[in-house]
């Protein structure tokens, strides 16, 4: 069961540097073929500085950098009962190849719902708010975390 | 390239993505598994999978449908147009599996001088049931 008092809590950065290959293999896997994602030429024709990141890459720091386990520990989730509810992505900038992205993941609401069937639930938000090396804000991230009881 | 939108011609109610992925693969899932670092065995090893209930085997990962959401709004829109993405998960997808990407415009608006649309976008299977639905905002320019 999710412990609700963690409401609030910081976890220290997750630093990702953004490599044009992860970029085009991002896109491959979802089958995106997307020229811009694929070929710095077609980007810029199309007005991008260079290659770059669809729009969910930024699932590609979250979990390559282990943390979510860990997170999931903290907050005294059981991970079997865990599902992702929603995910949300606000974008301020672009994320270009060579960018070092460092995100700052912050639990910012929790809360025992119940559902229609009556079963109980715990709802959990993250928010992971991400800039550049420039200290530039490029996204944010929401990601909703239901653990069913 | 994807052609530019203008405001004007946007309006409230007009349908506006209809993008077609699949039959899914579960080749795929072990791509995306590999692209974006998300190696929980539920959607990679079918013994993992039906060992935890799921009588089929793999199921997609949520944010690999999610993913595809993304490539529907984005070859309607121009990536460097698009402000918000936001999805609820609604149901599992598996190998096999034809999901179809359609989306309506519901808002249009000015805000801090920026024209801004909203539409809702659904993900749903050749059965018709929902894996996936949302909504995003773009930010398009005007023709004045």
């Amino acid at each position: 069961m999710a412990d609700l008092s963690k409401v609030g809590t910081e976890y220290p950065p997750i630093v990702w540097e953004v490599e044009r290959g992860k970029i085009r293999e991002f896109a491959k896997a979802i089958g995106d073929f997307n020229p811009i994602y694929l070929d710095r030429e077609a980007a810029v024709k199309a007005g991008y500085k260079d290659t770059p990141a669809p729009p969910t890459f930024l699932t590609v720091p979250m979990m390559w950098c282990g943390k979510m386990p860990d997170f999931i520990n903290d907050l005294k989730i059981n991970f079997m009962m865990v599902l992702h509810g929603e995910e949300e992505y606000e974008y301020y900038r672009e994320i270009y190849p060579g960018d070092v992205i460092t995100g700052t993941p912050k639990v910012t609401k929790m809360e025992e719902k119940t559902s229609k069937s009556g079963s109980k639930m715990d709802m959990i938000t993250l928010e992971v708010l991400y800039t550049n090396q420039k200290g530039e804000k490029v996204a944010k991230a929401r990601s909703l975390l239901v653990e069913r009881k | 390239m994807i052609q530019e939108k203008y405001f004007e011609d946007v309006n409230v109610g007009d349908a506006v993505i209809e993008l077609k992925k699949g039959p899914l693969q579960k080749l795929q899932l072990v791509m995306y598994a590999g692209a974006s670092g998300d190696f929980n065995p539920l959607h990679t090893d079918d013994d993992f999978a039906k060992a935890v209930g799921m009588k089929d085997g793999v199921i997609a990962h949520g944010m690999f449908v999610m993913g595809c959401v993304g490539q529907a709004v984005t070859s309607w829109v121009p990536k460097n147009r698009l402000k918000r993405l936001g999805v609820r998960f609604a149901g599992m997808s598996k190998p096999g599996n034809t999901i179809t990407i359609s989306g309506v415009v519901t808002d249009k608006r000015v805000v801090d001088g920026e024209n801004i649309v909203t539409c809702s976008v659904v993900a749903k299977d050749e059965q018709g049931d929902v894996k996936v639905s949302g909504s995003f905002d773009a930010a398009l320019p005007s023709k004045a």
